[in-house]
């Protein structure tokens, strides 16, 4: 029974790493189906619960959620499979792109296609900060933290670690006043 | 190997808030493999046509790149071990501590600071595609290109105002590559 259990947490988690473009939990839908409605295994609330809390912790966010159910349905060995499903079409699909990718000859046309593609891929990146900014920036303090680390990466003067770092403390300390603000 | 490994156990253990935070780490780190600023373009445009999360994509493509199969598979693991490490931890102590309102407290000032550092990287990136160079950290000044510059504005025109899926922005893309090179 464990090992069936397992066998459908991996066969779940592959066919939603399968069909999940650019990260995100698009396919949560698919996985709420199939765990929560047809097989039965977990709590629709226990599955969103933790898919918001995954959000919040440092590593791979849809790994991350694929590890928590996993490993509330069926324990270590659960969290294994769940695991390897998430991440198995991405490496495996990746790697062999990369190969396709790397036989390319880089002149003529190609080339010129490529620094095409090169530049959707920079309008792709503009994009993306801006949907983060329309969520994130709601306040003067969230502005400032995301102008300060625009500035100090693009002339250099601080690491992206560091920066991170610092933001962290600033997001406590940011709570902690508020919180304080408040009783 | 070694290095690329240890840089993606940095990345996911500093990769708060999902695969474009990441990127920004990547971006940083990957001049230390020797990857260059097409190569950087090429990763992002990938990771729009390959489903799954943009980390084990990213991994699994620089690990490829500079050192083969076995080094992909290394660097996915390494992405992936925060998540394997962090679940079991957090299961184990979740009625004891309250470490949900910590993690959100640090990811509330680390969503906004990645706006910032994902459009550095982005206008680092631009800038280079536009006025050439294939330095990471410095500019170089060789021409204006006039064909990226139109790419970027439409595909970025498009992907904000008709959420057109990546496919068809690269294919778009592409196909204004493909006939800039006859004209």
């Amino acid at each position: 029974m464990t090992q069936h259990k397992n066998w459908l947490l991996f066969k779940v988690y592959l066919f939603a790493g399968t069909f999940t473009f650019s990260g995100g939990m698009a396919m949560l839908p698919v996985i709420e189906r199939e765990l929560c409605v047809k097989h039965q295994l977990i709590e629709r609330q226990t599955l969103y619960e933790y898919t918001t809390l995954s959000q919040t912790f440092p590593g791979v966010i849809a790994l991350t959620n694929a590890c928590f159910i996993g490993k509330k349905i069926n324990g270590t060995s659960g969290m294994l499979a769940a695991g390897f499903g998430a991440i198995l079409p991405a490496f495996v699909l990746m790697s062999a792109a990369t190969g396709l990718y790397q036989s390319l000859p880089q002149q003529g046309v190609i080339l010129s296609i490529l620094a095409a593609i090169r530049a959707a891929s920079a309008a792709f990146l503009f994009s993306a900060a801006y949907s983060l900014a329309r969520y994130n920036l709601r306040d003067v303090t969230t502005i400032l933290l995301a102008v300060g680390c625009f500035l100090l990466t693009l002339f250099n003067l601080v690491s992206a670690p560091l920066l991170i770092i610092a933001a962290g403390v600033v997001g406590i300390l940011t709570t902690l006043f508020k919180t304080g603000a408040k009783s | 190997m070694i290095a690329i490994i240890l840089a993606f156990l940095k990345i996911g253990f500093l990769g708060f808030g999902g695969g474009y935070a990441m990127l920004s780490l990547i971006y940083q780190e990957a001049e230390q493999f020797g990857m260059t600023v097409p190569q950087f373009a090429d990763l992002n445009a990938l990771d729009g046509l390959i489903p799954g999360p943009i980390a084990i994509n990213s991994a699994t493509y620089v690990g490829q790149l500079y050192g083969g199969l076995s080094t992909a598979l290394a660097a996915t693991l390494a992405v992936s071990v925060p998540s394997l490490i962090i679940v079991p931890l957090y299961l184990h102590f979740e009625k004891k501590l309250n470490a949900n309102r910590l993690f959100n407290s640090i990811i509330s000032g680390i969503k906004p600071a990645s706006v910032g550092l994902i459009l550095a990287v982005a206008v680092s990136l631009a800038g280079v595609i536009i006025f050439g160079g294939s330095d990471f950290k410095h500019w170089q000044f060789i021409g204006i290109d006039w064909t990226s510059i139109l790419v970027m504005g439409l595909i970025l025109f498009l992907d904000l105002r008709y959420q057109l899926n990546p496919i068809w922005l690269l294919l778009i893309a592409g196909v204004i590559g493909g006939v800039s090179y006859y004209l």
